[in-house]
């Protein structure tokens, strides 16, 4: 094949085929689309307002780097006027966050950008490899999602910023979509399709001063793979690793998926964002329809995306089989439930005696088990912390009491690990004895 | 497949009577012949409750469409029907609703003479047309908006060569596929009116309108999603019924065989859905199907969740005002046509509601047949 000109320039060789529409462009043209691209969504959806404090949730990895160096490009170039800050939240994962660190570290002298690294031992007095020692590998990034969750919140409040913006893309955001429809989580469905969330209403009394910021996702309609090569060709300094605890599960077979659709067709991935979008309107008691502005709308709080870095599953790779136990049990239970009412009514009508229930009354309960409801959560606050949440204790505190209770146990496991330390110490002892001799 | 849970029943008593030995399982539940068979019809008469006898009006008997594809689940809805109209008849002396049966021949699928000349001998009640897609052409008014989306050149020639042009303009097979599925939707809603029937019933399990939610959210189409999985009122001004709806495929598959006779005869054996390793040939179709086949194997729980989840949808409201899509005619509020005017479309391009030649076409529609003005935009 002759080499093709720039669809866009006509004058450069193409050399880039883009992952969105196949449309054959040469680097600068790329680059320039790329930023343009991001430019029109910060805009049309009139994400940033100037003079404001803007924290960048960074992570290392290359959606937040790409992120971070768009923000400061055109932030120069078309004068927003906001003010950048990188915000990191370290989660005490040896081997993983050290590298993506140093990372985070660098970015912040090449875009000339403050950093502030905040630690799950200082926000929870638990790292993850501490909460991973407990609680073991099933379940933790449940731990992981809900506590970075509020750190964001907290950095960002710390630093007296009011808006945070994460690195999530048109991926995550369409992965999210597939895995709620998997889930059945409706009301999930239509808060994570939107590209900002934030809890105006809460701001009005003091204690909610951690829960009253704004988030927004300026990389939501953006594919992944053209971030990676906008990475690629800005040269830029990010650190690709997964998570080491990141199991696969719902959001890792809505992953699947999404690359196979996108394999099928290119424009799938904005194609199931476009559909979350309409979707959200239809679910019942949703705010959507007022597109997002109205006091109420769309509580940040307790919305779970990509929680990683690495935006793979939060929770265990159980995570389907255990929702499909609940889900037999309940269908069982409703099934239960219809076969009591009409044996009742039939005795109702034979006047016979109970017999028959007797057996089957221990299943009725089940029958009124909470089901999974679209309905509308009251959002309010934590009572320990103040944290936005649709219960009196918000999630983060709950987790954290269970992991605290079981502390005493831990206890023990340190003075194995003494155990373990001292027979170091009299080797160090020894050598120490053998370097006098 | 069914027969692989018979060998390790053999000795389990049935769940439900305690009497016969179970022949298979049923989400966890081993069950006899016979309370299987029951297990699937209480699940379809759910669905059929405002067809039974009482319901009914004695001078005037109502007539409803079942959309045949010669698959196990369809064929088992005509059987199970037939089933419920025979006890209604038994009991009452008079039946609830009487039956239409229409075939749509799909591509790559030409069932043989032998095969169609069955139906009507098993099921003699009723009655029984064949059709292709293209005929749609010839059944919608003259001046349905559906005849400008053929290809100018084509629009003389006969209903054959206007689908072939139609299809020959496209650029994928997922759009091939998808255009394909939404004429035989139209045609058989087409059919429906002009037969006099009062509701459609589709032979979607739950397992199909899982895949069916999957993929027409990946097509672009999760605003008309309600309209595509729930019992009701449909935009095309008849009423849709799923009976199948709380049963999964695999059952219907064990139906099929349970019941024995001459049901496996009339079953269609359609290919294997293999992953194709090309991603050219693969619709998103075919890619939903392959997922919800393997998730349904492990999780059908949570296959049927997704469909009851999508159930809870609220169809937003419209009236007859609202303009429709030309090609799936579903209703687009606000005039949302086309892929343009959104926050994903980035061009920011000012000609967002329809285009040059006057057609209207709902985002979904559009990914499959790109018009003139979006050309530039997307698909190449």
């Amino acid at each position: 094949m002759p080499p093709s000109p720039c669809a866009l320039c006509k004058v450069n060789r193409a050399l880039i085929l883009r992952p969105k529409d196949h449309s054959k462009l040469c680097r600068p043209c790329f680059l320039s689309t790329f930023e343009a691209e991001i430019h029109h969504t910060i805009t049309s959806s009139r994400l940033f307002e100037r003079g404001e404090r803007i924290a960048i949730g960074a992570s290392g990895g290359k959606d937040s780097t790409v992120l971070a160096s768009v923000l400061k490009t055109l932030n120069e170039r078309y004068d927003y006027g906001v003010e950048l800050i990188l915000l990191s939240i370290d989660e005490g994962i040896r081997g993983y966050r050290d590298d993506s660190l140093e990372t985070v570290k660098r970015n912040a002298q090449q875009y000339g950008m403050p950093l502030e690294i905040l630690g799950y031992d200082e926000l929870y007095g638990w790292t993850m490899d501490q909460v991973v020692e407990q609680v073991g590998k099933r379940g933790n990034c449940t731990y992981c999602g809900v506590f970075r969750r509020q750190a964001l919140d907290r950095g960002a409040a710390k630093l007296g910023v009011k808006h945070v913006v994460t690195g999530h893309n048109a991926d995550d955001v369409a992965e999210t979509v597939l895995m709620n429809l998997l889930r059945g989580d409706l009301p999930r469905l239509s808060r994570t399709t939107s590209i900002v969330t934030s809890t105006p209403s809460l701001s009005a009394d003091g204690a909610g001063k951690n829960t009253n910021i704004k988030r927004s996702k300026p990389l939501k309609y953006t594919y992944e793979k053209e971030i990676v090569l906008y990475a690629h060709h800005k040269n830029l300094d990010y650190f690709s690793t997964e998570c080491i605890y990141s199991p696969e599960a719902f959001r890792g077979s809505a992953r699947a998926l999404i690359k196979n659709l996108e394999r099928v067709r290119p424009s799938a991935i904005l194609d199931v964002v476009r559909s979350g979008e309409d979707m959200a309107k239809l679910v019942p008691g949703s705010d959507e329809g007022c597109g997002g502005v109205c006091a109420s709308a769309v509580p940040a709080g307790e919305e779970e995306e990509g929680g990683c870095g690495s935006a793979n599953g939060r929770s265990s790779g159980g995570e389907m089989a255990t929702m499909e136990d609940q889900l037999s049990q309940n269908e069982a239970a409703k099934a239960n439930g219809l076969e009591v009412e009409i044996t009742s009514s039939k005795i109702k009508k034979s006047e016979a005696p109970l017999p028959l229930t007797v057996g089957k009354s221990r299943k009725v309960p089940k029958a009124s088990q909470p089901r999974k409801e679209p309905k509308k959560q009251v959002m309010g606050q934590c009572k320990k912390c103040g944290y936005l949440s649709s219960q009196e204790i918000c999630k983060a505190c709950v987790l954290l009491e269970g992991l605290n209770k079981n502390r005493p146990k831990n206890h023990i496991e340190v003075g194995y690990e003494q155990e373990k330390d001292v027979n170091g110490a009299t080797e160090a002892m020894k050598q120490l004895d053998v370097g006098a001799g | 497949m069914p027969g692989k849970t018979n060998t390790d029943m053999a000795d389990q008593p049935c769940r439900r009577c305690k009497e016969t030995a179970a022949v298979l399982v049923v989400r966890k539940e081993p069950l006899c012949r016979d309370c299987f068979i029951r297990y699937v019809h209480t699940k379809v008469i759910k669905h059929m409750e405002s067809f039974r006898v009482r319901n009914a009006d004695p001078n005037h008997q109502r007539k409803l469409l079942l959309a045949l594809s010669f698959g196990a689940s369809s064929v088992s809805l005509l059987h199970i029907l037939d089933e419920i109209r025979k006890r209604q008849a038994s009991k009452t002396g008079r039946t609830g609703f009487t039956l239409s049966v229409i075939y749509v021949e799909s591509e790559g699928q030409i069932p043989d003479q032998d095969l169609l000349a069955r139906v009507p001998e098993a099921y003699p009640d009723y009655e029984f047309d064949y059709k292709v897609p293209h005929w749609v052409f010839n059944m919608v008014p003259e001046n349905d908006k559906l005849l400008d989306l053929v290809p100018p050149e084509a629009r003389n020639f006969s209903s054959d060569g206007k689908l072939m042009s139609l299809l020959k303009s496209l650029n994928s097979v997922t759009a091939r596929a998808d255009v394909i599925s939404t004429l035989r939707t139209r045609l058989v809603v087409e059919h429906a009116k002009a037969s006099g029937c009062e509701g459609i019933l589709w032979g979607d399990s739950t397992t199909r309108l899982a895949e069916k939610t999957l993929a027409e959210t990946a097509k672009g189409r999760g605003f008309s999603l309600p309209w595509h999985v729930a019992d009701g009122q449909s935009p095309f001004g008849i009423a849709f019924n799923y009976p199948l709806g709380d049963l999964l495929k695999k059952e219907l598959v064990s139906y099929v065989n349970v019941v024995g006779d001459h049901l496996p005869s009339l079953v269609l054996e359609s290919a294997p859905t293999q992953a194709s390793m090309s991603s050219k040939n693969t619709t998103i179709d075919d890619l939903m199907k392959q997922y919800f086949e393997s998730v349904e194997e492990n999780f059908p729980s949570i296959v049927s969740n997704v469909v009851r989840t999508t159930g809870k949808l609220e169809a937003t409201s419209t009236t007859t005002a609202t303009p429709r899509c030309d090609l799936c005619s579903m209703p687009v509020s606000d005039g949302r046509f086309g892929i343009n005017g959104w926050g994903g479309d980035q061009h920011a391009r000012l000609d967002t509601v329809g285009t040059s030649n006057g057609t209207q076409l709902c985002y979904g529609c559009t990914r499959s047949i790109p018009q003139q003005s979006a050309t530039t935009n997307g698909s190449t």
